[in-house]
């Protein structure tokens, strides 16, 4: 841990031991993955083909960057429980601006061009994060009860939107100068899918954040002992707030590309996707308790959570086998972790003796 | 933050206006001696229920009663909880779309012991006695229609796959019973991966890409319903595969009825909901006026079957 926040420029060079223990369970999820892409390489010969990589990438994009936003939460020992209502939310709210918003007390519909649209949505996920961020960095609200009840509100939210239809009219008009929704956000870029350029683009640069600025080293910081951030500094509740934010701005990009992926917006749309980012976030070796996780883990995560899930169907698995399998690879993974450190704790005490 | 604040509100006050705040009622146009009619239905936030909740409020209003709508989102427990909600109140009857036909016996009792009516509209309990009237539409009946059209589509063979709904719900083993009625007695059809995907248009694109994976040459599709063949659709579009799979739905939402019209997906079944919640509000009015008791408890609805010939005259689940 990083006690010394304030110097900017600073190597972030952490502890030897910090390291060591990140590394190892970094490899340790990378095996994982690389036993399911065996095994299911194995099982099926579709499993390896490109186009199926790419499909599977491509799922695991959107979990990839919820996880993302998620483990800034975790990392700060919070929880966020709401973004995947905010993908619901701010889906709809895409959807919804595509179809024509009428300008209240004017008689007039707006038709906003893509990226008015987009920058509206984003702002409607970074304005849910933000008000979670309030709640628990001003009010002091327990992360749980507070995102617990933001994902009840943001889902009210888009089912209020769309009174029960779902908007499927996105390709726009030229006439009205807002086409484009469908071709930008779904589009292919070098043949591969816009979400995996999105998630690759959010890894670097959260991996940046947390790894070169001054925000990253906050973060650890006050995610491994809030009291002594503080006391050296740490603006703990501005790093708490801004978290926050930037798990909603995450959700919300995922609800626009989830819109354009499946052409239509759907008020349930990213229905306990939440669950999933936490389980990538956690298999990346992130500890639940804060201060401790990386961007690579966290990706490697909702790599083993999505091929596992795809190969599932790949290779024909009943659908009550493909829960029972994911549940226990989550806890089998985390409790691996668990287990070696108990044997670490054990040891020591021993050597000490 | 005040001007996104104001995008929200903005939204929100639209929103509420659109739906006419549910659960609220307006005492104004209530004719004298009407009273309050509980609706709790499903999700409304999914156009079928939609129409249902629709109907049921205006045909209620119709008739010069007030209404209140809640929604149990097929939990057992949040609905014995509106069933309670709605005895204190004092409601004249209840509307009930019920979550789970063994769970939703001790609701509906519960509600008849407290001497209020119940009719049950789009799903059925196990008991009988209990509730005044059980009006479902005969999903089997619907399915098999579908079916039919569906391999005639086919050219009567062919290697397929299936979109299961929630395994749970009984309307999801109904409708594939009666698909796999039809089809299993023709040798030239070929199973290939069943699946579920929940109802759900997302799950049901996910699971549709996989299957395209795991076998590029299917031909055909049927689904549990409308969403999930509309999922599977959106995937055959993205793999350039539309024309060669034929996609059979259910429901007979507006969505779907588009497809059907464009050709993307042969047929679907329009389950009468509008006309069996009509039914229901209608045979509660003549309960309470004179104690007419409907002429079943018991009641099916036959389905309609929606291909490109009267596809355009359907709008709202109601076929014109």
């Amino acid at each position: 841990m990083n006690l010394n926040p304030l110097k900017r420029g600073e190597s972030s060079a952490t502890p030897a031991k910090f390291d060591r223990r990140a590394f190892i369970v970094e490899i340790r999820a990378l095996i994982a993955l690389a036993i399911i892409v065996i095994f299911f390489s194995l099982l099926s010969d579709k499993f390896l083909q490109y186009s199926n990589l790419v499909l599977m990438t491509r799922h695991v994009a959107m979990n990839a960057i919820l996880a993302i936003g998620m483990l800034l939460v975790i990392l700060n020992g919070g929880i966020d429980l709401s973004v995947g209502s905010i993908v619901g939310l701010s889906g709809v709210v895409a959807g919804y601006l595509m179809q024509g918003a009428p300008v209240p007390f004017t008689g007039h519909v707006a038709y906003p061009n893509i990226w008015a649209v987009l920058v509206i949505s984003l702002i409607v996920g970074i304005f849910f994060g933000w008000l979670n961020g309030l709640l628990v960095a001003k009010l002091n609200i327990a992360p749980f009860i507070a995102t617990l009840g933001m994902l009840y509100v943001a889902r009210g939210f888009a089912k209020l939107i769309t009174n029960g239809e779902t908007f499927t009219k996105l390709a726009g008009e030229p006439t009205l100068g807002n086409t484009g929704f469908l071709t930008t956000f779904a589009a292919q870029p070098l043949g591969i899918p816009l979400p995996i350029w999105v998630m690759i683009a959010f890894a670097i640069v959260f991996s940046i954040i947390l790894n070169r600025t001054a925000f990253g080293r906050w973060l650890y910081a006050s995610g491994g002992n809030p009291r002594a951030a503080a006391l050296t500094g740490v603006p703990v509740t501005k790093v708490n707030i801004r978290i926050y934010v930037l798990s909603g701005f995450c959700a919300a990009a995922v609800g626009v590309l989830f819109t354009a992926d499946l052409h239509a917006a759907i008020p349930n749309m990213g229905e306990f996707s939440e669950l999933n980012a936490i389980a990538a976030v956690v298999i990346g070796g992130t500890a639940l308790s804060g201060g401790r996780g990386t961007v690579r883990g966290t990706l490697i995560g909702a790599f083993v959570i999505g091929f596992l899930v795809d190969g599932l169907v790949l290779i024909g698995v009943s659908v009550f086998w493909q829960e029972t399998i994911k549940g226990a690879v989550i806890i089998v993974a985390v409790a691996v972790e668990e287990i070696q450190r108990i044997l670490e704790r054990r040891q020591k005490l021993k050597s000490a003796s | 933050m005040l001007r996104k604040y104001k995008v929200i509100a903005a939204a929100a006050v639209i929103a509420l206006g659109l739906t006419g705040l549910a659960g609220c009622s307006s005492s104004d146009d209530a004719a004298a001696g009407g009273g309050t009619i509980a609706i709790i239905t499903v999700d409304p936030a999914n156009p079928y229920w939609k129409a249902e909740v629709d109907t049921a409020v205006a045909t209620a209003a119709e008739l010069g009663y007030e209404t209140t709508v809640n929604a149990h989102g097929n939990d057992p427990a949040k609905q014995t909880q509106f069933i309670d909600a709605a005895i204190s109140a004092g409601v004249k009857a209840i509307i009930l779309d019920p979550a789970g036909a063994d769970e939703s016996v001790g609701a509906v009792q519960k509600a008849t012991d407290a001497g209020i009516p119940v009719f049950l509209v789009n799903a059925e309990i196990s008991a009988q006695g209990v509730a005044k009237a059980q009006i479902v539409s005969n999903n089997a009946q619907g399915a098999t229609l579908g079916a039919q059209t569906w391999v005639e589509a086919m050219g009567g063979k062919g290697e397929y796959v299936e979109l299961f709904g929630n395994p749970t719900d009984n309307n999801a083993k109904v409708r594939a019973d009666a698909y796999h009625a039809v089809i299993d007695q023709i040798p030239g059809f070929k199973l290939l991966q069943k699946e579920t995907a929940n109802w759900d248009r997302a799950q049901g694109k996910a699971k549709m890409e996989l299957m395209l994976q795991a076998h590029p040459n299917l031909k055909g599709v049927i689904a549990g319903n409308d969403e999930m063949a509309l999922g599977a659709i959106e995937a055959l579009r993205a793999a350039g595969k539309l024309d060669k799979v034929k996609v059979l739905g259910f429901d007979g939402n507006d969505d779907a009825v588009a497809a059907v019209i464009a050709g993307e997906m042969v047929a679907t079944v329009l389950q009468p909901i509008v006309d069996g919640t009509k039914a229901a509000v209608n045979q509660a009015h003549a309960f309470l006026t004179d104690g007419t008791m409907p002429a079943s408890e018991k009641q099916a609805i036959d389905c309609i079957l929606i291909t490109k010939e009267n596809a355009g005259g359907l709008k709202g689940f109601v076929l014109s």
